[in-house]
């Protein structure tokens, strides 16, 4: 019965595609993700601006919440009723190119236009030598740290190493009480990325030649690590009931000293937790040095079957002006994907942010691979399994690297 | 006109709406399964039953099936179970019966997804209202992590799927119980038929049809529930509390494999069509005997 209700859904989106078609020929729609509750208000403003100086063309914003977005372009797509504009997850993009759906914005990028940008964050979304997206949100990962708990504790800096990062979390341990050192993810998107930032560390990578790299020494010398501090009580109690938000919330609460996670927490603790004292470091490096952090962008992209394209390039470079991006990467905490922008004194002045940029070049952006949700939940189900001692560490990756290679076949 | 054609045609109108909104869906969604399919919907060469064949080689899907039994049988019992008694009492009548009825039936006010949301907060294993009320009241003393395995998640789950399906329940039965005429109580009374035989020999027997109905559509409902599961596990961790409906979700919009999605939900129809058929075929037995 489910079902039949989402094909009623399909045959209403088309109903939709007919009516829309039926408007004025400048009319261009743009999906948006909804990062916080400021994204709706920042774009329906931008979009009133861009109206204001083009007449001509109106621009229809649908907001959807992150995580309907990839079910909302999937049923639009199929039922040739998806928008003009649409914002996607950078490591979806694959996907969409190889089927001709969205279109490459070469020909109306100027070189002027492309120097706007940091390069790091343009990259990902240049496939076969083409621009297909415009890196509209930026983010990367640091280690937030509590630092009254750290003094409590007697731990004076940050720790460089993971054998640094469990000493301190002993430390921590010995206080009593219900705080907890590691904060560990356990749950929902992006389990597996909290894996990948130890075993970065230990020299692994997602995939090596076509690869998995999950049945590597660094990935099970990784499992081993997060689940001995598990095991110690170094980390929160059941941390598979714990998603990335409710980590972040465990650490603005002040019950675990440390959470991996984007710049936007920063944002999030200046409005909840103001008299929390934090620090933001490196993730710490593995035993030979080895260090990386996750690099995000999410894409805007044009589709292909756009009848307004020409329309829909000129609101994309109204968005990528240095004033609509400075003003959007505040609101939401981003980093500034813009050159010029990253020079305004909020993103040049800012510890926090300047701790993020300065991680960038060992940043590991999403393998442009196919079927990356996939290889994501069988690496999530793995490492899941492991934490909860279901599965012996070596065993298990194994397994799970032997059914990502059959994906990536 | 006929006598004869006047029905057809009189039916005509709503078996047309109704061919457009199931019939012509299920065409759809039999060709998805049996061809291949990108994630976009866009269907490439015909593969035959492939879709069928992967899904049964795979352990996660044979789970989450014998899993959507269990989960369907205790919800649905389990709220059978509940919701008498609280019927019985409701249909008494005593100083407040008004607020109790409305206290029963507000849950029912509330969009499912909210009611999860809000337990996926109360479960929660270190700022959860379940852990701190057990903890103030000495039960526990150490905290609970409810939803970080199965174990302690999945009866959580059928719990909370209890809560729900109670309002709808208890008002079938209410409605129910005002059929019963009075004078059939006074009657057994006089007869020396004590409370317990009132119940098993009067009000059962009568009550059976509201039972029945119920029951089958409980078992629709609960059969085919998102948003509990959902919202409070993700059918996670590992896929150890995935039912149907939560896998065939991640299958088909999360790793983008629509012909199996379409494949799945084919056996979630054909599952619940067999089961309706089964229970018509008894109940107009019933009827007849």
């Amino acid at each position: 019965m489910t079902t039949i209700k989402k094909l009623c859904l399909f045959a209403g989106a088309s109903l939709i595609a007919f009516s829309t078609s039926a408007f004025a020929e400048s009319t261009v729609r743009v999906t948006i993700a909804e990062y916080s509750k400021g994204t709706g208000p920042y774009f329906e403003e931008a979009a009133k601006a861009f109206e204001a100086a083009n007449p001509d063309t109106k621009i229809q914003i649908e907001v959807v919440p992150w995580d309907n977005l990839q079910q909302k372009l999937t049923t639009d797509i199929s039922a040739g009723a998806n928008a003009d504009l649409s914002i996607i997850g950078t490591r979806w993009l694959l996907d969409y190119v190889k089927e001709g759906i969205v279109a490459p914005l070469d020909e109306h990028i100027t070189p002027d236009f492309k120097a706007r940008f940091i390069d790091t964050f343009l990259s990902p979304s240049v496939m076969d030598g083409k621009v297909y997206g415009l890196p509209i949100a930026a983010s990367a990962r640091a280690m937030y740290y509590n630092k009254d708990i750290f003094a409590k504790a007697g731990v004076e800096n940050p720790p460089a190493t993971w054998a640094d990062f469990k000493t301190a979390a002993e430390k921590i341990k010995a206080l009593g009480g219900e705080t907890y050192g590691f904060g560990l993810q356990g749950k929902e998107i992006e389990t597996d990325v909290y894996f990948y930032y130890g075993m970065w560390s230990n020299g692994g990578e997602i995939v090596k030649d076509g690869k998995s790299g999950l049945d590597s020494q660094a990935a099970i010398d990784t499992a081993k690590l997060y689940k001995s501090f598990i095991d110690e009580g170094l980390t929160q109690p059941g941390v598979t009931s714990y998603s990335r938000e409710d980590v972040q919330n465990l650490f603005k609460q002040g019950k675990v000293a440390t959470v991996i996670t984007a710049p936007f927490l920063s944002n999030q603790i200046k409005a909840e937790a103001p008299n929390l004292k934090y620090g933001v470091a490196p993730i710490p490096a593995g035993p030979s040095g080895d260090k990386g952090t996750y690099g995000v962008t999410d894409s805007i992209v044009l589709f292909e079957n756009s009848k307004n394209k020409e329309a829909a390039w000129k609101f994309l470079d109204f968005l990528f002006t240095t004033e609509q991006r400075t003003k959007f990467d505040k609101v939401e905490g981003f980093l500034p994907v813009n050159a010029e922008e990253a020079k305004d004194p909020y993103f040049a002045d800012n510890a926090d942010l300047k701790v993020f940029t300065s991680l960038l070049p060992n940043a590991r952006f999403a393998p442009v691979i196919p079927g990356w949700e996939d290889i994501a939940q069988t690496t999530s189900n793995a490492i899941q399994k492991i934490y909860l001692g279901q599965g012996d560490p070596e065993a298990t990756l194994k397994e799970a690297a032997a059914k990502i290679n059959e994906t990536l076949k | 006109m006929q006598r004869a054609t006047a029905p057809y045609i009189l039916i005509l109108p709503s078996f047309l709406l109704a061919a457009a909104i199931i019939l012509w869906p299920l065409k759809e969604i039999v060709s998805l399964s049996l061809h291949d399919v990108n994630r976009f919907g866009m269907i490439r060469d015909f593969i035959g039953l492939e879709h069928f064949r992967v899904l049964f080689a795979d352990p996660d899907f044979i789970a989450a099936t014998w899993r959507t039994l269990v989960w369907t049988a205790a919800v649905v019992l389990g709220t059978l179970i509940v919701s008498v008694p609280i019927a019985l009492i409701l249909n008494e009548d005593f100083y407040g019966r008004g607020i109790a009825r409305i206290l029963i039936m507000l849950p029912w006010a509330i969009s499912l997804t909210m009611t999860a949301i809000v337990w996926r907060w109360a479960l929660n294993g270190e700022s959860g209202m379940l852990n701190s009320a057990l903890r103030g009241l000495g039960i526990i003393d150490t905290n609970i992590q409810w939803l970080a395995e199965a174990s302690t998640a999945f009866p959580m789950q059928i719990l909370i799927g209890i809560l729900v399906s109670v309002p709808f329940t208890v008002t079938i039965f209410l409605g129910g119980l005002s059929s019963v005429p009075d004078d059939l109580y006074e009657a057994a009374a006089t007869e020396g038929a004590g409370s317990w035989d009132q119940f098993r020999l009067i009000t059962l027997p009568l009550l059976r049809p509201f039972i029945n109905i119920a029951f089958v559509l409980n078992t629709i409902y609960v059969f085919n529930s998102f948003p509990i599961i959902w919202a409070t596990t993700q059918g996670g961790p590992a896929n150890s509390t995935d039912i149907l409906v939560t896998y065939l979700y991640k299958v088909g919009f999360r790793i983008g494999r629509l012909g199996e999605a379409a494949a799945v939900s084919l056996i979630m129809f054909a599952i619940l069509l067999i089961f309706t058929i089964i229970y018509v075929r008894l109940a107009m037995r019933e009827a007849k005997a």
